[in-house]
């Protein structure tokens, strides 16, 4: 049958438009996340800012941290000493891919304090993704805003989210891994970007391959009933090893991936963190340094760690709150498992999670009791959520106030002052100091091979080789917590301490910083 | 090397996302498939089989067509005039079916596949043209969903899917249907949505009063598929693909390796024609261009990089660059790889959209066999430029010995030509 045949009446059809009309709702909607969103995020981001380099005092790590990223910035390999693949190096050329924002904000701060600035990007990006990750499982604007305010204003997020650690970078690029695995589109690209972030993250912080399962359980549900679910995995799979082997690539074409006489190895490496390392003793023992990190973290903020390990076994009864409760029980189980080794920073890793988790399940609990129904189920609303607030915003009122005001770093600020100053002879002198001087010493014009980081005068050949004249060599010795931590176990430190005399000290007795030249006459 | 490194795995990485373009989003694989049919039969259609030396298999080949749901539709058998068995088998099945079959007999002294056709283009009553190869496996309900096709999205151009289906016969069969499952699969859609299209040789349907329009196939391209989707694209024709694994038509692999190559390079050397051809120059958009040019140039840049990449990386690792630079010559490997995780995603789906079996050896085959495949196609590239510019352009005689008609022919003629 043709056109000619067909009955006479014509029918004209308008043209169809080949792309329809923009949806007005939905942009509207996207434009309103952004501002709920983003205005937190500076909000939060003004309380991380206040006083970032008083409070909390600087430690050792940042130190570390911040002079591997140094090293990265001026071309001279992935550390300032031999790199021994002790960590991924992702981290910190990130970090050094940052450094301009503190030399340019802040010059005249000790470097440790300034570095600080350079992790306020990190963590606003981490702000970010924790709001469009819990606005992608479909938690309301008000929800997805909880846990971006409580992963930013909780006083131990505060304490531990302004520090220099790798912890921070892995957590941001996991965030985007998880909010790339629920991409509403469910685009295979996405997907592949997902199994690369997920790579970045575990080459900037090994451990934080533990919250992977996650990002997979992620994308498993949000693939579900679609055709397109096993090239949805080939994506993710591709992305995440094709990136993640390039470290034990570039270990291997410097022919230091197997262990092998006199040279470090990746292996190694390995080998040695799973076998040889000292456990930190159990959670439960008290006295253990397990047990007292988590004291301490409890004392920062108790209200983040139990509200969230509470509502991270409810919400693995939720479907759409699986996934980042999945990443919070493997953090915790690991955390809590006898005998294992746990790092400081350890729970930086499980903190966004907690925040996603708590407002979830509060999400949740409004969404079952429909409030709209009755009066007395807005009392019951209304009740919980003022208890809510009683409880919590006294203690983080007094946390993010000794945040805010407390200046723990006068001192070693005082220190490097005095060391970039007072000093005589800065240009030839030998001076040992702990890693958060370390940067401050060369850039105040001392030698860099001359600025010794204490630990590595009993465990890196290569430097006790300079000192032909073993701790004579030495001019001067930088004391502080750090370098006191463990007294007895570096022999040359404890040499150099009891062959000295302070010059100058800082700061109260509990945590002075002794600057002390050494007797080089005594035996 | 930096730079180079750099360049190769921006093309590897473009050919990849293209490769997977059906797959991108669920709903960019639903818009791939036919759209149901509504059970009209609206348009009548005039079904070319050309045949040379295929006695064989040309009966099977009508028979099924015969069995086409559609009513509206006419073959026409086109056979060489020094080819006797085959016409003989020809005429023997047009008389089972008298007013359905026709059979014409190309009388030209050089033969090949584009003069086959345009000798029967005269000859043909449908509203659209559709082209089958001698050996292939039509599904009955095709014509209905071509049909329906045709009407519900205005196109000129409606090119079905083809696929090679016997993965487990060798090695190279296991690619050589792998990569037939990608392109019909996926991208030739991509190139449909972008309006520049290179046909295939089968199971496309046409418009007659476009390809007549069109002047039919160019005698002289060995191409002839890929030239007429490049001056259809550029004439602004509307192309429409539809895959749908329960229709395709259904092929098999070249019998050895050889003849693999051989029909290779033919493709290669088609497409280099194409290319100087220039008749894609005149498609409308920069991006349309661009797109035709990295298309017709894709097998060259592929065998470029399958021997580039890894020279670059020997070169990196015994010349002992610095490791920054070692590992930038690594990153072409990235999309390749990834291409090799997709296929094998696509060996199972494959599997599983076939209902065939595939085992733990087939991607076994599949991982171990990618590398020596890739040699192969290299080889087969740099033979077409080889003959394309050493003079040896003597695709006369390839055409003369039927070289596209049949599979085995090809092997032992263009051997001796080349």
């Amino acid at each position: 049958m043709s056109i000619a045949e067909a009955p006479t009446q014509v029918i004209m059809l308008p043209d169809v438009p080949v792309q329809p009309e923009p949806r007005p709702a939905p942009r509207r909607r996207s434009r309103a996340d952004l501002y709920v969103a983003g205005g937190l995020a500076a909000l939060v981001l003004f309380f991380l800012a206040w006083n970032i380099t008083g409070f909390p005092t600087a430690t050792d790590d940042e130190g570390t941290y911040l002079a591997q990223a140094w090293a990265v910035q001026h071309g001279q390999g992935l550390a300032h000493y031999t790199y021994w693949y002790d960590h991924p190096p992702l981290a910190w050329i990130q970090l050094a891919g940052l450094a301009w924002l503190p030399t340019v904000l802040a010059p005249e701060l000790i470097a440790v304090a300034a570095g600080r600035i350079a992790m306020l990007p990190v963590v606003g990006a981490s702000l970010i993704l924790v709001y469009v990750i819990s606005r992608r499982l479909e938690m309301s604007r008000w929800a997805a805003a909880l846990a971006l305010l409580t992963f930013g204003l909780s006083p131990l997020a505060i304490t531990m989210n302004r520090q220099i650690y790798l912890d921070s970078f892995a957590v941001v690029w996991m965030l985007a891994a998880l909010a790339l695995a629920l991409s509403p589109r469910k685009h295979l690209w996405h997907y592949a970007a997902a199994g690369a972030a997920t790579a970045v993250s575990v080459l900037s912080k090994e451990t934080m391959l533990l919250t992977a399962p996650a990002v997979l359980v992620a994308m498993w549900q949000n693939a579900a009933k679609t055709s397109t679910r096993p090239w949805a995995f080939g994506g993710y799979v591709s992305g995440l090893i094709l990136v993640g082997v390039f470290y034990p690539l570039y270990a291997l074409l410097r022919g230091e991936l197997f262990p092998g006489a006199g040279h470090v190895s990746l292996i190694g490496a390995w080998q040695f963190q799973l076998t040889s390392r000292s456990g930190s003793g159990s959670v439960f023992e008290a006295g253990s340094g397990s047990h007292s990190l988590i004291a301490a973290w409890l004392y920062y903020d108790t209200v983040i760690l139990v509200a969230g390990l509470a509502a991270t076994v409810v919400a693995l009864a939720v479907r759409r709150l699986r996934a980042p409760a999945i990443a919070a029980v493997i953090l915790a189980l690991v955390a809590l498992r006898p005998g294992g080794y746990l790092p400081a920073m350890y729970v930086v890793q499980i903190l966004p999670f907690l925040a996603i988790v708590i407002a979830g399940v509060a999400d949740e609990g409004v969404r079952r009791l429909q409030p709209r129904r009755s009066w007395w189920r807005w009392a019951v609303l209304g009740v919980a959520a003022v208890t809510a607030l009683t409880l919590v915003l006294p203690r983080w009122y007094v946390g993010d106030r000794r945040a805010l005001t407390t200046d723990d770093n006068a001192h070693y600020a005082a220190a490097a002052t005095y060391l970039r100053e007072q000093l005589p002879d800065r240009a030839t002198s030998t001076v040992v100091v702990d890693d958060v001087l370390w940067i401050d010493c060369v850039n105040a014009g001392y030698q860099r091979e001359k600025v010794i980081w204490f630990y590595k005068l009993d465990l890196d050949t290569a430097v006790a080789a300079t000192l032909k004249d073993g701790w004579r060599d030495v001019d001067y010795i930088v004391s502080t917590p750090a370098l006191r931590q463990d007294p007895g176990s570096l022999p040359t430190v404890t040499k150099l301490l009891t062959n000295s005399t302070p010059i100058a000290t800082f700061g109260p007795q509990d945590g002075r910083i002794e600057i002390r030249r050494i007797d080089k006459n005594k035996s | 090397m930096i730079v180079v490194s750099l360049v190769l795995a921006g093309f590897a990485a473009v050919t990849l996302w293209w490769t997977m373009h059906a797959w991108r989003t669920p709903e960019t694989l639903a818009s791939t498939r036919f759209a149901a049919p509504d059970g009209e039969h609206r348009l009548t259609f005039s079904l070319l089989v050309p045949a040379r030396h295929e006695q064989a298999v040309l009966e099977h080949t009508v028979e099924r067509l015969l069995e086409s749901t559609h009513t509206g539709f006419e073959i026409i058998v086109i056979v060489g005039h020094d080819d006797p068995e085959t016409a003989e088998v020809a005429h023997r099945v047009a008389a089972t079916a008298p007013g359905r079959i026709l059979v014409v007999t190309d009388t030209n002294e050089q033969k090949n596949k584009p003069r086959a056709l345009n000798t029967a283009l005269p000859y043909c009553r449908g509203d659209v043209v559709g082209v089958f190869d001698a050996e292939d496996q039509v599904h009955p309900s095709l014509l209905e969903h071509v049909d329906h096709a045709f009407r519900s999205t205005d196109a000129d151009v409606v090119q079905g899917g083809v696929q090679l289906i016997n993965f487990h016969s060798s090695w190279y069969s296991l690619h050589n249907c792998l990569e037939y499952f990608f392109w019909f699969r996926s991208r030739l859609h991509l190139h449909a949505r972008k309006g520049f299209i290179p046909l295939g040789g089968n199971t496309v349907f046409v418009r007659t009063d476009v390809l007549r329009a069109a002047n039919g196939w160019d005698g002289t391209c060995l191409a002839e598929d890929c030239d007429l989707g490049v001056r259809l694209s550029s004439r602004g024709a509307k192309v429409v693909v539809a895959y749908d694994s329960a229709i395709v038509t259904k092929e098999e692999t070249p019998g050895t390796l050889v003849s693999l190559l051989k029909q290779r390079t033919r493709w290669n050397q088609g497409f280099l024609q194409v290319y100087r051809k220039g008749e894609w120059r005149r498609l409308p958009e920069f991006g349309q261009r661009m797109l035709a040019r990295y298309t017709l140039t894709q097998p060259f840049l592929q065998a470029f990089s399958g021997i580039v990449i890894p020279i670059g990386i020997a070169i990196a690792i015994w010349a002992e660059l610095p490791v920054f630079v070692a590992l930038i010559t690594f990153v072409p490997v990235i999309p390749m790889a990834a291409n090799l995780v997709f296929q094998t995603v696509g060996l199972r789906d494959f599997g599983l959209q076939y209902g065939l079996r595939t085992r733990w050896h087939h991607y076994a085959r599949l991982i171990l066999g990618a590398f020596p495949y890739a040699l192969v196609l290299a080889v087969a590239a740099l033979r077409a430029v080889w003959r394309e510019y050493t003079g040896k352009r003597n695709w006369e005689l390839t055409a003369h010995t039927g070289a596209h008609l049949t599979k085995e022919p090809v092997a032992a003629k263009s051997g001796v030509a080349a």
